[in-house]
C-alpha cells in the first residue's frame, strides 16, 4: 500500500503523485491551472534558506509554494 | 474601500475613450488589431518590442492600474496593423486585476478595447504543456489564433524536438517557431499575421455531463453578442458561473434574471459534485496530454543541468543569502551613488535655465512665478528621474533574468511575518533611495491588498531627501562623542533609519489586520528558467517608467509648486520690506556687494515671515508647540511639502542666510545660537532637534509621493489616508519624544 502524505511533509528530493487538493475553491482551481492536477508527478526540490517556501518541480514547471499551501495537496509516494 | 471610487470613476473614463469603430465599408477602414497573449515569462513583451520597436505607447486600462501597451507594426506588404500587448496571464478565469482585463478583452467585454481580429499566442516551447492550458482556452472561444512557439533555440539546446506541422494539425491553428530574443522566425510570423486566419475547428473542452448541461442551459439564456463568437458564449457562461465578483463588466454582460439564478445553479452543482469548479481544468489538461501525445512531443522535459547548478548556489542556505544581500547592497548603492552626478547635473541645468529665463524676462510677479515657482518646483521633481531610471534598469534586469523570483523565494518567509510576500522586498528597499520609484515598483505584487499595504509603508523608509535634513539637525545638535565603536551622530542617523523601518512594520501589521484584511491570498509563484535579458526590453522599460513618472506626477507637482510659491511670495510689500528694498538698491548703486548680499538675505527672510506661509507657520504654532517647534520651523514644515530637503533652504531663508552648500555650516551654528525673541533664551535644544528628526522620519511631506500614490492606487482616498496616517503618527511620536524628554530632564 502506497502511503498518502500532504506535500509539505515531503523532504527535499522526495517525489509523489498528486491524489487530490483540499482548501478553498479559488485557490484549488488556480493551483490546478498551474499544473498541479491529480495524477501529476511532483518533486520537492528544496526549501528556501529560512525553511519556507518550498520549490516544486512538475512536468516542465518549477513552482514555489508556501508550506501552508502545500499542506492542501495530497500526494501518494512513488 | 477603493472599489466604490473605481466604479464611480468608470463612466467618466469610459466616455473619454473613443467609441467603438463602426464601419460600413468593411474592415479596410480601420487598421487590423492584433493582440499578443501568453503566460507570464513566455517572452510576450520581447516579441511585442521586436514587432513594434519604438512605435508604442503605454497607458492604463480605465479604472485600474493595469498597463495597456499598444503599438503599430508594419507588415511585409506595407500594411500597418495595431498591436496590443495583453498582460501575462495563466488562465481565462482570473485571479488578479490583470487577468480580469484579459478575460474581458477576449470575451469582448472590455470598454474601450474592442476584441482583437487576430491573437498571436506566445508559448515558451520548453514549457509547452503548461502554456498550452491558456492557449486551448483561447482557441476554444473561437477567435483566430496563431501559435508562436517562442524560445525554440532553448528547446533545441535541451534536445527537445517539436514537429510544428504535427502540432498545427492537432490544434487547427497556424504554428510558427520563433526566438523573440534573437529575432529568428519573425519574418514568417509577420507574413502569417498579414493573412486572414480562420479560427480552429477543433474543440478542447472536456467536462462531465452535469456541468455540460448547466453550461448549455446558461448559454441559451444569454443574449447574442456582436463582439463574441458563437462558440465563445459557452466560455462566457462558465466565466459567469466561476466569477463571484459583484459589479464588473462580466456581470453587466448578462441579464439580471440570469445573474439572480447563478447562486442557485452553483448550489445545485455543489450538491452533485463539490469539485465542479476544477472540472474544466482537469479536462483541459487531459486534452493537452492528448495533443502532445499525438504530436509526439514529450510532456516531461529533461532537467536543465545549468539551471540546477545555478539554483543550487543562488538559493543555497548560506551562499544564496550572501549573494542576495550583496546584490541588494550593490543595487541600493548604485541608485544612490550613480544617480548623484546626474542629479547634480539636472540641478545645475534647472538653476541655469532659471537664470536664463530671469535674464530675458522683465522682473515682476510673472517672472517670479515661472522661475521660483514652476522651474524650481518642477526642478525638484526632475531630480528624482535618475534614481527612477537606474532603479528600473536593475529591476528590469533582475526580473527578466529570472533572479527576481529567486529573491522573492528567499525573502518570502521574512516578509510573511508582517503579512506581505517576498515580492514586497525590492520596492521597500528602493524606497530608501526614494519612495517614488519604490511605489512604482509595487506593480510586480499581484495581490491588491499586499500591494496597497506595501505602498502605504514605503514612504516610512528614510529616503535620500531626508538625509540633508538629518545632516543639518545632527550637525547642529548632536555632540560628536564616541560611544563604544561608533560616534553619537552615526548612531543617531542609524536610529532614524531603524525608527522608519519599525513604523513600517507596525503599520503593515495593523493594516493587514484591519482595513486590508482579507481571505488568505495564494502565494504560488513560478520560478522561471534563467534567461539573458534583452537590452532593448530593458531600455524600453526604463523609458516607459521615466515617462510615466514625468507625465503623471508632473501635473500635480506643477500645481502644488505654484500654490507653494504663492504662499511663500504673497502678500508682497509692507513697510519693512519696502525700506529694505530701498537699502538694497542703494547698496547696489554704490557697488557695495557685501552689504547688498546681506541686505538681500534679510529681505528674503522678512518677506517670507510676512508671507502667507509665514502667517500659516504662526497660525499652526500652537499645534506644533507641544512638539517643541516654533513658527519658524512651522514655515519649514509647510515648504518642505515641495520636497523634504527644501526644509534646509527654507530655514536658511528664515534665518536670513544664503542657501548655498557652504552655508549649511553657518546654518548649523545659527540654529544652535537662535534666540527665542520672547524669552531671550536659546530657542532650540538637542531635544527639539531629535523631536524634529523623528517628525521627518514619520511625516508625509512629499507632494511627489502623494501624487504617485494617487496614481498607483487609482484613488485619492488612499493618498489622503496616507497623508493623515503618517502625519498623525509623526505628531504623536514627536510629542512623546519632546514631552517625555522634558519629563526626563533633557531641556
Amino acid at each position: 500500500m502506497a502511503t498518502e502524505r500532504s506535500l509539505d511533509r515531503l523532504e527535499p528530493g522526495e517525489r509523489g503523485v498528486i491524489l487530490r487538493l483540499d482548501g478553498d475553491h479559488g485557490a484549488m482551481r488556480r493551483l490546478m491551472e498551474l499544473g498541479l492536477v491529480p495524477g501529476t508527478r511532483v518533486e520537492v526540490l528544496r526549501r528556501a534558506p529560512l525553511g519556507d517556501p518550498i520549490e516544486l518541480r512538475l512536468r516542465d514547471v518549477h513552482l514555489s509554494l508556501r508550506r501552508s499551501e502545500a499542506a492542501f495537496i495530497h500526494v501518494e509516494d512513488v | 474601500m477603493s472599489r466604490t471610487s473605481e466604479e464611480a470613476g468608470r463612466p467618466a473614463l469610459t466616455l473619454a475613450d473613443p467609441p467603438p469603430v463602426v464601419t460600413t465599408e468593411g474592415s479596410s477602414a480601420r487598421p487590423r488589431r492584433i493582440a499578443i497573449l501568453g503566460n507570464p515569462n513566455a517572452g510576450k513583451s520581447t516579441l511585442f518590442n521586436q514587432l513594434t520597436g519604438l512605435r508604442q505607447k503605454v497607458g492604463n486600462y480605465p479604472g485600474v492600474t493595469v498597463e495597456k501597451k499598444t503599438g503599430t507594426c508594419e507588415m511585409p506588404t506595407g500594411r500597418r496593423v495595431e498591436v496590443v500587448d495583453l498582460p501575462g496571464t495563466y488562465s481565462l478565469h482570473p485571479h488578479s486585476p490583470d487577468e480580469v482585463i484579459v478575460r474581458d478583452v477576449l470575451l469582448g467585454l472590455q470598454p474601450g478595447t474592442p476584441p482583437p481580429d487576430l491573437i498571436v499566442f506566445v508559448v515558451d516551447a520548453t514549457h509547452l504543456s503548461r502554456h498550452l492550458y491558456l492557449a486551448l482556452q483561447v482557441i476554444d472561444i473561437g477567435r483566430p489564433v496563431i501559435l508562436a512557439l517562442n524560445m525554440m533555440d532553448a528547446a533545441e539546446a535541451q534536445g527537445l524536438k517539436i514537429d510544428e506541422r504535427a502540432l498545427e494539425q492537432q490544434l487547427g491553428v497556424p504554428v510558427v517557431g520563433i526566438s523573440a530574443a534573437r529575432g529568428t522566425g519573425l519574418g514568417h510570423l509577420r507574413r502569417l499575421m498579414d493573412r486572414d486566419v480562420e479560427p480552429s475547428t477543433q474543440k478542447f473542452r472536456r467536462w462531465p455531463p452535469h456541468l455540460e448541461r448547466v453550461l448549455h442551459h446558461l448559454e441559451s439564456r444569454l443574449p447574442r453578442h456582436p463582439d463574441l463568437p458563437e462558440r465563445g458564449r459557452l466560455d462566457l457562461a462558465l466565466a459567469l458561473l466561476l466569477d463571484d465578483g459583484e459589479d464588473d463588466a462580466l456581470a453587466r454582460s448578462a441579464p439580471p434574471e440570469v445573474l439572480d439564478d447563478l447562486g442557485i445553479v452553483r448550489r445545485r452543482l455543489d450538491a452533485v459534485s463539490p469539485g465542479w469548479r476544477a472540472d474544466e481544468v482537469e479536462g483541459r489538461y487531459e486534452a493537452i496530454h492528448g495533443v502532445l501525445e499525438r504530436a509526439a512531443i514529450p510532456a516531461e522535459v529533461r532537467r536543465d543541468p545549468v539551471r540546477e547548478r545555478v539554483d543550487r548556489v543562488l538559493t543555497h542556505r548560506v551562499w544564496g543569502v550572501v549573494i542576495f544581500v550583496l546584490l541588494m547592497g550593490a543595487v541600493f548603492q548604485s541608485v544612490f551613488s550613480w544617480a548623484a552626478p546626474a542629479m547634480d547635473a539636472i540641478d545645475a541645468l534647472v538653476k541655469n535655465f532659471g537664470v536664463l529665463v530671469e535674464g530675458v524676462m522683465p522682473a515682476g510677479p510673472v517672472r517670479s512665478l515661472i522661475v521660483d515657482g514652476i522651474i524650481a518646483g518642477v526642478g525638484t521633481t526632475l531630480i528624482f528621474l535618475p534614481q527612477i531610471a537606474i532603479l528600473f534598469f536593475f529591476i528590469c534586469v533582475l526580473e527578466d533574468s529570472g533572479y527576481m523570483a529567486r529573491a522573492a523565494f528567499i525573502m518570502d518567509r521574512l516578509m510573511g511575518k508582517v503579512g506581505l510576500s517576498g515580492r514586497a522586498f525590492i520596492p521597500l528597499l528602493s524606497s530608501f533611495a526614494c519612495a517614488i520609484p519604490g511605489i512604482m515598483a509595487t506593480r510586480t505584487i499581484d495581490n491588491r491588498r499586499d500591494r496597497i499595504t506595501t505602498i502605504m509603508i514605503a514612504p516610512f523608509m528614510s529616503c535620500s531627501a531626508r538625509l540633508p535634513v538629518y545632516a543639518l539637525l545632527i550637525g547642529a545638535f548632536i555632540p560628536n562623542r564616541w560611544i563604544g565603536f561608533v560616534t553619537l551622530p552615526a548612531l543617531t542617523l542609524f536610529s532614524m533609519y531603524l525608527l522608519g523601518i519599525g513604523a513600517a512594520i507596525a503599520v503593515a501589521w495593523v493594516l493587514k489586520r484591519s482595513v486590508l484584511k482579507g481571505g488568505r491570498p495564494l502565494y504560488v509563484m513560478e520560478l522561471p528558467p534563467y534567461r539573458m535579458p534583452s537590452p532593448r526590453s530593458v531600455a524600453l522599460a526604463v523609458r516607459d517608467r521615466s515617462l510615466l513618472f514625468l507625465r503623471k506626477a508632473g501635473t500635480v507637482i506643477l500645481a502644488v509648486s505654484m500654490v507653494l510659491w504663492f504662499l511663500a511670495s504673497y502678500p508682497r510689500g509692507g513697510r519693512e520690506v519696502d525700506a529694505l528694498k530701498t537699502r538694497v538698491t542703494a547698496a547696489e548703486q554704490s557697488g557695495d556687494t557685501a552689504t547688498r548680499d546681506a541686505l538681500s538675505s534679510q529681505l528674503a527672510g522678512v518677506s517670507l515671515r510676512n508671507s502667507f506661509a509665514g502667517r500659516i507657520g504662526r497660525f499652526i504654532e500652537p499645534a506644533i508647540e507641544p512638539l517643541g517647534f516654533d513658527w519658524r520651523i512651522g514655515i519649514g514644515l509647510i515648504t518642505s511639502f515641495a520636497a523634504r530637503e527644501v526644509m534646509v533652504s527654507t530655514m536658511a531663508t528664515v534665518f536670513n542666510l544664503g542657501s548655498g552648500d557652504d552655508d549649511i555650516v553657518s546654518l548649523r551654528q545659527t540654529l544652535r545660537d537662535a534666540v527665542d525673541p520672547d524669552t531671550g533664551l536659546h530657542a532650540y535644544s538637542p531635544l527639539i532637534g531629535v523631536s524634529l528628526m523623528v517628525f521627518f522620519v514619520l511625516a508625509c511631506q512629499c507632494m511627489s509621493t502623494v501624487a504617485v500614490v494617487k496614481r498607483e492606487t487609482n484613488s485619492w482616498r488612499w493618498a489622503l489616508f496616507m497623508v493623515v496616517m503618517m502625519n498623525v503618527l509623526a505628531w504623536l511620536a514627536s510629542f512623546a519624544v519632546f514631552q517625555g524628554g522634558r519629563l526626563m530632564g533633557f531641556a
